[in-house]
């Protein structure tokens, strides 16, 4: 089935927020929510919404592929992803299996640098069994070291997989060539070598695990047909006896970049060359209007309705794609521009076209109506997001693992909201200054 | 005579649709604050003239995509962006949708821009050079270099459907898109886009004026509906019949797959969606597929299997409607393995299919898979949307609404039911094989030769898992030679 589209609200993929058009104390968030801090450490976010029989229960571990600090040991959030679906000693894989297929649950989890999060779409009647699963793995997840070297096999399959895509190539070399120092440096699937090497790890696995699957490392999000009180009791019930014991990951810091960089890799297949142009950004920071300026100049300058776009992708295209990426991360992280350019000998003059966008926003407001359009399409694009507790749920655990707070939703609409067309000025020169860049072309044969 | 009442016939039927009005599929839901839109059009690749194949996913991406007479296209763009959504087309064989959701806010100047994109597209060269272009990069490169899985699917489906109405892939191929000229699209919209070819799809918080609106606007197409393609027959394998494409690749992407003449609404559909969600539940780790080759081998990613059309697997959880066809195939899906691994995985595969039409399911697993379907269909079409979608489908199958039936069908059918079903449409003896693999005519030799391919682990293994290894390796497939092919990835889809 082929399926195109125009148009669509890019920036709330990525922001998973949207900001109010109203008075900047308005509060975007259309739900009422309950945060509880357990004794524990481990943080509870309940909201209810009209959703008959369904509820979205996530566990938002605050560790993600930055948290594999250890040189040879890359790789490993994600690598626990898979293990946590082998099971404990009371409910060892198999069971727990058959117990999430008798409750019919849309089960499932991904990685990527800031988190790791598991994520479950239930029956509200089987709330309380899951509480029990859930909290079960999180506390007790055990497995031998055969189960582990067979889980190992099918991550090296998913990474062998990924090398056929021209597109995981650009993104595996652009951290690389971009990162000397902090762990950004790698995918989260880890670095071959690694992937590789896992199976000889289960000792070192063990302790990734206590070290980091501890509560007052993890969001617990549960949205949908639910009621606060008894949900809040059955939590306390189930992992208030979780133990603390996080030991924070040593991420190495960043040292500023000083000068662009550039690297160019092949592809083993056939491509159009695909072009990464990236600059260094900040750490999020909910009431930062520089970085929320920044992560809104993306669209600005290089989104569908951008002149560059309409030039290179609309009028003589010469681009097959042209899109930014401009998402908060938890350290200082890349706000790119990807690009895939029709002809090869085109790529200086196109790579060239994106400096000069640089240079005018630099030099140049934003209309004032463009940025108002802005506003209206990231508060549309949150709004029309929150249909289902899945969807709710979802859209809210990026800001979560980055900042394990919900009032950071809310405090960042409200900076969003304040961006004038100055800061988006202010933002091009500080942002994406030339020292800042690293760009990346991968070609094929 | 005949000839004549016929014509006559089409001529009232036209008449009737135009009196009577352009069909609806609604679905209101007033506590909704968005409305969807899918304006379905009974046209899809099978309608692709021979030698312009990929014109009707052309001409949907003009409408969709593209200029109106109102506006220019990047004017459209400016005017969607600060309502934060767009509307789209989906081309599948047999259907097409224009689709798109929007805030109540800006319900008004919505519509009006969907309208005009279907009723007055401008057809400029330059959007069609920009779509045409864009195409013959994907097919050129991204379908053949960039993702094997998709290569693997494309080249099975390509071959279960050859020389049908089904048989090349919705795109089209290099050369035949090539071949198609900005007049090929505006004859086949004013063929295709008719009044009479037309079902408006509506959901959400919408009133019945808007209904009424929509339905006068799109009665301004032309009348009329083009000629019904048949319904595909492809010619059903005879034996193993096995295309491999040879790449320079790390791993190696298997899919097989043979016709089935089961659809939704019949029974034995329903019975059969209870085998397959044990033998192979999408992207789920009760798939006793997955757990054979992935869990307790560890040899790929994930291994799945499908009784009807399942588009891009790897995007969705659930299936996504709207690409409903007359004509269904059974498929499983092994996702990559190691090179040296293929052939085991394949026997794999082929073993546990067959083992389930010899023992059929055992009743601890026709009870477990029947309680978890049951509830796990709830999650497939959350929102307005999706619902809306699945709306569609069930319209263009004729059937009462298909989850539904679905849940109904999970408590009444038994046992015996879904066995027999199994007994009744699956079969191992005549599969259609698609490999994207390196070194292809080695594992062609090896197919031939079917002499045992042992498996090898870099760590300890279970006596029984070692055991059973055994039987698979030895599994015999009885390839021919001369049902194997051997095709250079750069041959491929270059007809």
């Amino acid at each position: 089935m082929k399926q195109r589209w125009v148009a669509f609200a890019l920036i709330a993929l990525y922001l998973g927020i949207g900001v109010a058009a109203g008075a900047a104390t308005e509060k975007i968030f259309p739900y009422t929510y309950h945060q509880t801090v357990l004794e524990n450490g481990l943080t509870v976010i309940l909201i209810p919404m009209e959703s008959p029989g369904i509820v979205a229960y996530y566990s938002v571990v605050r560790t993600g592929s930055r948290d594999e600090y250890e040189p040879g040991h890359s790789g490993f959030a994600h690598f626990f992803e898979h293990m946590m679906f082998r099971g404990t000693k009371s409910y060892p894989g198999p069971v727990y299996d058959k117990l999430m297929t008798e409750m019919g649950a849309d089960a499932n989890a991904f990685t990527s640098s800031d988190i790791t999060c598991y994520h479950l779409k239930i029956a509200t009647d089987d709330l309380e069994k899951v509480m029990e699963l859930e909290s079960d793995r999180f506390r007790n997840l055990s497995y031998a070291e055969d189960a582990f070297k067979t889980e190992a096999g099918a991550v090296h399959g998913e990474y062998l997989k990924s090398l056929s895509s021209p597109g995981f190539v650009l993104h595996e070399n652009l951290l690389n060539t971009a990162f000397d120092q902090h762990t950004y440096k790698h995918t989260t699937i880890g670095f071959g070598r690694d992937v590789e090497a896992m199976p000889t790890m289960y000792e070192y696995s063990k302790s990734f695990f206590n070290r980091y699957y501890r509560p007052e490392n993890v969001v617990l999000l549960i949205v949908g047909d639910i009621k606060p009180e008894p949900t809040l009791a059955l939590v306390r019930k189930y992992y208030s006896d979780w133990q603390k014991g996080y030991v924070p990951p040593q991420v190495p810091k960043e040292p500023e970049q000083t000068a662009a960089r550039r690297a160019d890799a092949d592809f083993q297949g056939r491509t159009l060359p695909i072009m990464a142009v990236a600059y260094k950004s900040l750490g999020f920071d909910p009431d930062n209007t520089s970085l929320a300026a920044c992560l809104l100049l993306g669209d600005l300058a290089f989104g569908e309705t951008s002149d560059i776009y309409k030039k290179l992708v609309i009028e003589e295209q010469r681009v097959q794609f042209l899109s930014p990426s401009f998402g908060p991360s938890r350290d200082p992280g890349l706000v790119t521009v990807y690009t895939m350019v029709k002809d090869t000998a085109d790529v200086a003059a196109i790579e060239k076209e994106i400096y000069q966008t640089i240079e005018y926003y630099q030099a140049n407001r934003v209309d004032e109506a463009r940025l108002k359009d802005l506003k209206s399409n990231v508060r549309y694009g949150f709004l029309m997001g929150l249909d289902t507790p899945g969807n709710v749920a979802g859209g809210l655990t990026s800001l979560l693992a980055i900042s394990g707070n919900m009032d950071v939703v809310d405090r960042f609409y409200a900076t969003l909201n304040q961006v004038t067309t100055q800061d988006i000025m202010d933002a091009a020169k500080t942002f994406l200054a030339k020292e800042k860049r690293t760009v990346v072309l991968v070609k094929g044969r | 005579m005949i000839a004549r009442l016929l014509v006559a016939c089409a001529c009232v039927f036209s008449w009737s649709q135009l009196s009577w009005g352009i069909g609806t599929v609604e679905l209101p839901v007033p506590s909704d604050p968005t409305v969807s839109f899918k304006i379905w059009f009974k046209v899809g690749s099978q309608d692709d003239p021979a030698g312009k194949e990929g014109l009707a996913a052309l001409t949907a991406a003009m409408v969709s995509d593209a200029s109106t007479l109102q506006n220019s296209y990047d004017k459209i763009l400016e005017k969607l962006y600060p309502m934060a959504t767009g509307y789209g087309a989906s081309v599948d064989k047999e259907m097409t949708v224009i689709s798109g959701r929007v805030h109540r806010d800006h319900l008004n100047a919505y519509v009006k821009l969907l309208s005009e994109a279907i009723l007055q597209p401008a057809f400029t060269a330059e959007d069609f050079q920009r779509h045409q272009t864009n195409v013959l990069n994907y097919l050129d490169k991204t379908l053949r270099y960039s993702n094997d899985e998709a290569l693997g699917k494309e080249m099975l489906y390509d071959a279960i459907f050859a020389n049908t109405p089904y048989g090349h892939p919705e795109d089209g191929l290099p050369a035949s898109v090539r071949s198609i000229t900005l007049d090929d699209v505006k004859s086949f919209y004013r063929t295709h886009y008719t009044a009479g070819n037309v079902v408006i799809g509506i959901g959400g918080g919408y009133d019945s004026a808007l209904v009424g609106r929509l339905k006068s606007e799109l009665n301004a197409l032309p009348a009329g509906a083009p000629a019904p393609v048949a319904k595909p027959a492809p010619r059903p394998p005879e034996g193993i019949e096995a295309v491999l494409v040879d790449k320079e690749t790390q791993s190696t992407a298997i899919s097989i797959g043979f016709p089935i003449s089961v659809l939704r609404g019949d029974r034995d559909f329903y019975a059969l969606w209870i085998a397959n969600s044990w033998l192979g539940e999408h992207r789920n780790s009760s798939s006793h597929l997955y757990n054979v080759i992935r869990e307790v081998r560890g040899m790929n990613y994930g291994d799945y299997s499908y009784i009807e059309y399942y588009p891009n697997g790897w995007a969705h959880q659930f299936p996504p409607p709207n690409a409903p066809r007359r004509q269904q195939f059974f498929e499983i899906w092994i996702r990559p393995v190691q090179n040296d691994g293929a052939q085991f995985a394949l026997r794999a595969a082929i073993r546990e299919l067959q083992r389930l039409i010899d023992k059929g399911m055992s009743p601890e697993d026709f009870t477990l898979t029947r309680k978890f379907l049951k509830k796990y269909v709830r999650h497939y079409a959350p929102t307005t949307d999706l619902r809306l979608g699945y709306k569609l489908d069930d319209a263009f199958y004729g059937i009462p609404d298909h989850l539904q039936t679905a849940e109904k069908m999970f408590d009444e059918l038994t046992l015996e039911d879904v066995n027999r079903a199994v007994r009744k449409h699956l079969q191992t003896a005549n599969l259609t094989i698609a490999i994207v693999t390196k070194n292809a005519q080695a594992l062609r030799q090896a197919l031939i030769s079917d002499a045992p391919s042992p498996m090898t682990y870099t760590m300890p293994k279970p006596p029984e898992v070692l055991e059973e290894d055994k039987t698979i390796a030895a599994y015999p497939l009885k390839v021919l030679p001369e049902k194997v092919v051997v095709v250079p990835v750069d041959s491929t889809f270059m007809r």
